[in-house]
């Protein structure tokens, strides 16, 4: 009974202070909060569209949060996400645009298979230089999105451009991830985002492969006493938590963009790594996180359509929720003492 | 110190503990693992804050909130875990947080001079010129103790200052602790071996299970009457060894084995072990003793040589090949390299069978499978508390020690790696492990055990090699007339001459 | 393509150079501090940002550049020292806590940059500090004009690079700092104030990030512009790698970044025909290659990145 009431005064906490700050950034901006309460909510709710446009926004973050978490669970710290996915992109695009004739969904289907292998092989990179050497993935990775996005720009101003036109972007694609609610832009990625949150679920949790990820995550010393391959685990962690960050890549590619540009994934890489973080390396944490993010993001877009609040909310929002989290012990602290003050 | 309390999240440490110590004396302070021995030195040393009681230092009360105060008011430590900075030299580690002339400059030739001069005065030769990383452990502690007495302590606390030496070096190392009281400091010995007590110490307080248990003088007192206070009951009986066996095959040979560590060689070493015998490795820790055992289990790879098992080449096979070949690995370090601390005590107990059947099934855990292993593992060796769930951090080292004996100890193993394997265990836990290790033998399991504890080797081993800077002093066979000196005298580097009598 | 070779070219490109190195330099200066004493902010974006944004609205609204700069210091300080707080005192992820940190600010900076907007008709704007030529020095034929003809930020960082060196690498404090990143229990057994030591190092980082992000405000554009940064607090991180922690051989570290960045603006000019992109992943790829050439020399300090828990058994 008490551990509850601690639970619900935490939550109560959370929530308070988040709604605070984003009230306190509401008047800042000479808007009337309640209103834009109810802007925020019917942006959410008030309409299939905008429905559908939050798990539109979920897949690439549940996608690639699925890969991070995978990597934060076998002690891979990939902060990567962002190169993955426009890794994962590039490969898409280079499919995509292969002249070959053949059924759309079997091509969509190489497009997707090439993203998560260039995603994966990205990801390798760090990886291998990790279990080989004990190089730090977290400097690496980060090079590594860099160097990612700055040779998007190089092949949509070079191989990859639109003869037809002077925009640095690949040409229009033809095979397409099928739309599953038109007139919405939802489509069949956010099924594989789910599909994948299930698959990632029974590796990690009914596999003796996921068994030996988190041994390597928590104490690869022993791991390596006990015969298990360390570099192969921390191999498969990077490149499969890549991998999954490609096929994110893809899905905004073949989705959504149907051109490779170079605003493409536009920060959600970072963003998956707080989802990733928030869900707590779960799969269905990652699932809830990952669709709480995205409706953050479509109120805030409605509420600066329709209101003119800055859209700049949804990061401080995103920033103020995983601040609060990094400061869960203290928090628990102050109930904790409030509650002793209260009971004498 | 006087009615000391310290309790940490599910044990009371320090239970209304009291000590006091004279200037110019060497007090021992003796007590088993978990005794309390050391919470109570790092309260005296600021490291801790007591929850109730209060230190008394030259008549006056005192607190010490951080080691800067103990430092301050002349207390030195020097801790089991040495606390140097390896990649500095000796002269930053002695000066090390210190203000000094020239702060924040750093006057490194009459700093020099000054070191030198002190290592002179107590025979602590040193060269401050020297990475610590360079240095062997015997010198290390020598720097942790000049350490201290360059910051002016009066009161030394020395924990196990004695488990990292040779018999040779701890004679040296007494004379220093005499020339130190004969200036007039004072020593706290922080031990559990009787002999050194008797020899070096004028009194001598007892802690068992937080408490202090009684003071006394050295002299009116003998090493059994002091196990038995620390301990509380009579000493267990030592297990059964039956005769050995007989001649067979040789179950391990380690022909010619070389393992390099940085470019330095670190064990060069042949060596059989028969089943249904115990080898005991004896020599101080840190001669390769830990390479030896990896070398055989495939944790590290010999760079020359080769190691034949059970009539085949293993060489070349992986941890996990070897293991499923029936060889069995008790590390010396259970936090690290044994167990997964933030697993459950069923996942422990799953670590090396996990992937074979009935475990896995068509590539899936069987949950159920894995729930009966652990319930019989956990009933088999008493392992306590007996529930599966409980994170492994939250056992204690005796249980956490039988839950790394049930994984690893089955019918299938045929030779048993047990690195130092009572280490950091109370008296009854360490009698338990002794006793299954003796029963693996009688079946006819091959056992290497490597311990610093040369009466665990006396006690249990059919033969004894010594090991040291990674090479065989000799191997002997074990019986009741075996001269310690010998043993002792090769730990410390003499090899065994060719016919030398060995037996009293 | 012999254009390359005029005099006047090179003194204007290195130039451009030197003042591009100043805010990296800066910035990893301050992160050399903080990994030297265990902690890995990977939050520099923020401090930059922080502090970008604080001397732009201080400077603006006071009128003042020196209380700008002040404003800036004290911004990047706010932040580095939130840092430190979760990562010291709660011993949580401090990964995590920058990346959190530079969502954050690189959202509120921007959104009071929108309130700050809103309310001036006209784009507002600051001066910026005015270049001192250093008599003598700033005459010497190509490096003068580069090292010597700057503003007072530039000096200041000169001043603040030596120092550094000294102080890390030659005192009793630099030793306690490496020891408290390295070992910390050793640190505590001999009364170095652990938790007292990081706090200060993180202050230094906010304070030098504070002032990397206000010398691109107060003495390059005289404007603050949404996400203005733009990874240079990652490139930053990368200096400090490829300065193996040491000052001096940051602030060349970052002088090459600088010039590979001005680089990719020049090469149109020279017609070499590369795309901009390929220099700017160039710092990148040589930190890349640097660590891999940093196998078995140089190490990372033991504990960096790793809370210290005093009261751990």
């Amino acid at each position: 009974m008490r551990k509850y009431t601690v639970q619900v005064a935490r939550a109560l906490v959370y929530t308070g202070l988040t709604l605070a700050v984003a009230t306190l950034l509401i008047l800042g901006a000479g808007a009337s909060p309640l209103q834009c309460a109810g802007v925020f909510i019917r942006g959410i709710f008030g309409s299939l569209n905008g429905f559908a446009e939050v798990l539109v926004k979920a897949a690439p973050l549940m996608l690639a949060g699925l890969g991070i978490s995978i990597g934060f669970r076998s002690g891979f710290f990939n902060i990567g996400a962002e190169g993955q996915m426009y890794m994962g992109a590039i490969a898409a695009t280079v499919v995509a645009m292969w002249p070959v004739q053949m059924p759309s969904w079997i091509h969509v289907t190489l497009a997707m298979a090439a993203a998560f292998l260039a995603g994966g092989l990205w990801a390798f990179i760090p990886g291998i230089l990790k279990a080989k050497f004990g190089i730090s993935e977290i400097i690496n990775t980060l090079m590594l999105n860099y160097i990612a996005f700055d040779l998007t720009g190089i092949l949509i101003r070079g191989v990859l451009q639109d003869s037809t036109d002077y925009l640095p972007q690949s040409p229009a694609l033809g095979p397409e991830l099928a739309g599953i609610l038109a007139p919405t832009r939802l489509h069949a990625g956010f099924l594989l985002a789910l599909l994948m949150v299930l698959i990632v679920w029974w590796l990690m949790e009914h596999t003796p492969t996921g068994f030996e990820l988190q041994v390597v995550g928590s104490n690869k010393r022993a791991a390596r006493c006990l015969g298990i391959n360390v570099m192969k685990s921390i191999v498969i962690a990077s490149c499969l938590g890549g991998g999954l960050a490609g096929i994110a890549g893809a899905g905004e590619l073949l989705g959504i963009q149907h051109r490779l540009l170079e605003g493409l994934v536009g920060g959600s890489g970072y963003t998956a790594i707080l989802v990733a973080l928030l869900g707590r390396n779960n799969p269905w944490g990652v699932l809830a996180a990952s669709i709480g993010f995205a409706a953050l993001q479509v109120g805030a877009n409605t509420m600066q359509r329709q209101m003119g609040i800055p859209a700049a909310i949804v990061s401080i929002l995103t920033g103020f929720i995983v601040i609060l989290l990094l400061c869960d012990a203290l928090i628990l602290k102050l109930i904790e003492k409030r509650k002793v003050e209260g009971a004498a | 110190m006087k009615g000391i309390v310290k309790a940490f999240p599910g044990v009371i440490a320090n239970n209304h503990v009291n000590l006091s110590v004279k200037a110019g004396e060497i007090h021992a302070l003796l007590g088993e693992n978990g005794a309390g021995k050391t919470t109570l030195m790092n309260i005296l040393y600021g490291l801790y804050q007591a929850d109730s009681g209060s230190v008394y230092w030259k008549g006056e009360k005192v607190h010490f909130h951080s080691p800067l105060d103990a430092i301050a008011a002349g207390i030195g430590m020097v801790h089991q875990h040495f606390t140097l900075i390896p990649t500095m030299t000796v002269l930053q580690n002695i000066i090390l947080g210190l203000k000094e002339k020239g702060y924040p400059f750093i006057k490194i030739t009459e700093i020099t001079e000054s070191i030198q001069a002190l290592a002179k005065r107590y025979g602590l030769a040193v060269d401050v010129k020297k990475r610590v990383c360079e240095l062997s452990v015997g010198e290390q502690q020598r720097v942790e103790i000049l350490k201290a007495l360059y910051r002016g302590a009066e009161l030394l606390v020395l924990d196990e200052p004695t488990a990292v030496l040779t018999p040779q070096e701890t004679c040296e190392f007494f004379e220093v602790l005499r020339r130190l009281k004969s200036e007039g400091h004072a020593v706290i010995l922080i031990t559990h071996r009787m002999a050194e007590i008797m020899a070096i110490s004028d009194r001598v307080t007892i802690l068992r299970d937080g408490s202090d248990l009684a003071v006394m003088n050295t002299q009116d007192t003998d090493p059994a009457s002091l196990a038995k206070l620390m301990i509380g009951s009579e000493l267990p009986e030592r297990p059964v060894i039956e005769p050995h066996k007989g001649d067979a095959a040789p179950l391990l040979e380690l022909k010619d084995i070389v393992v390099k560590k940085e470019r330095i060689s670190r064990l060069a070493i042949s060596l059989q072990v028969y089943p249904g015998e115990i080898v005991g490795i004896a020599g101080v820790d840190g001669n390769g003793q830990k390479e030896l055992a990896e070398v055989i289990c495939g944790i590290l790879s010999a760079s020359q040589g080769t190691i034949q098992y059970d009539g085949q080449d293993i060489t070349k096979a992986t941890v996990y090949q070897r293991f499923r070949r029936g060889i069995a690995y008790i590390s010396d370090d259970r936090h690290h390299d044994g167990l997964v601390l933030d697993m459950n005590l069923r996942q422990n107990l799953m670590l090396r069978k996990y992937k074979l059947s009935p475990y896995t099934k068509h590539g899936c855990l069987n949950r159920n499978k894995m729930d009966e292993f652990s319930s019989s593992c956990i009933g088999k060796y008493q392992i306590k508390p007996p529930s599966p769930g409980i994170k492994m951090r939250l056992l204690s080292g005796g249980n956490q020690q039988k839950a790394i004996l049930a994984r690893e100890i089955s019918e299938e193993a045929k030779l048993i790696v047990a690195c130092q394997p009572t280490r950091g265990l109370d008296i009854g836990a360490t009698m338990q492990v002794r006793s299954i290790l003796a029963e693996q033998r009688n079946r006819g399991a091959g056992i290497l055990l490597i311990s610093a504890d040369l009466d665990e080797i006396l006690s249990l081993s059919d033969r004894i090699a010594v090991l040291f800077r990674g090479q065989l002093m000799g191997v002997l066979d074990n019986g009741a007339e075996l001269k310690t000196e010998t043993i002792g005298s090769m730990m410390g580097g003499r090899p065994l001459a060719e016919g030398e009598t060995t037996y009293a | 393509m012999e254009q390359i070779f005029t005099l006047a070219f090179l003194t204007s490109f290195l130039s451009a150079a030197v003042s591009t190195a100043i805010p990296l330099a800066y910035a990893s200066m301050g992160e050399i501090y903080s990994e030297k004493a265990g902690i890995l902010n990977i939050g520099l974006e923020a401090n930059m940002l922080a502090g970008a944004f604080c001397s732009f609205a201080v400077a603006y609204t006071s009128g003042s550049l020196w209380m700008g700069l002040l404003g800036g210091i004290v911004g990047g300080l706010a932040v580095c020292m939130l840092h430190a707080f979760i990562s010291v005192r709660l011993a949580q992820n401090q990964t995590i806590c920058g990346i959190a940190l530079n969502i954050f600010l690189l959202g509120i900076s921007s959104y009071f940059l929108k309130i700050l907007v809103s309310n001036n008709p006209a784009f507002p704007q600051v001066a910026t500090f005015p270049k001192l030529a250093i008599p003598g020095l700033s005459a010497i034929p190509l490096i003068g004009e580069a090292l010597f003809n700057q503003n007072i930020l530039v000096y200041i960082l000169y001043l603040l690079i030596g120092m550094s060196q000294v102080l890390l690498k030659h005192t009793q404090w630099g030793n306690s700092l490496t020891a408290v990143g390295e070992h910390p229990r050793a640190a505590d057994t001999v009364g170095i104030r652990v938790y007292r030591t990081q706090y200060l190092a993180a202050a230094i980082n906010g304070m030098l990030g504070g002032m990397s992000g206000a010398y691109m405000v107060l003495a390059q554009l005289g404007v603050f512009t949404e996400n203005m940064t733009a990874g240079r607090g990652y490139i930053a991180l990368a200096v400090v790698i490829f300065g193996r922690r040491e000052p001096i051989r940051a602030a060349l570290a970052a002088l090459l970044f600088g010039a590979a960045e001005c680089m990719q603006f020049r090469m149109q000019a020279l017609g070499i025909d590369l795309p901009a992109q390929f220099m700017n992943m160039l710092p990148y790829l040589i930190t890349m290659i640097a660590l891999l050439g940093s196998i078995g020399k140089q190490r990372d300090p033991e504990s960096l990145g790793k809370p210290y828990i005093r009261d751990a058994r």
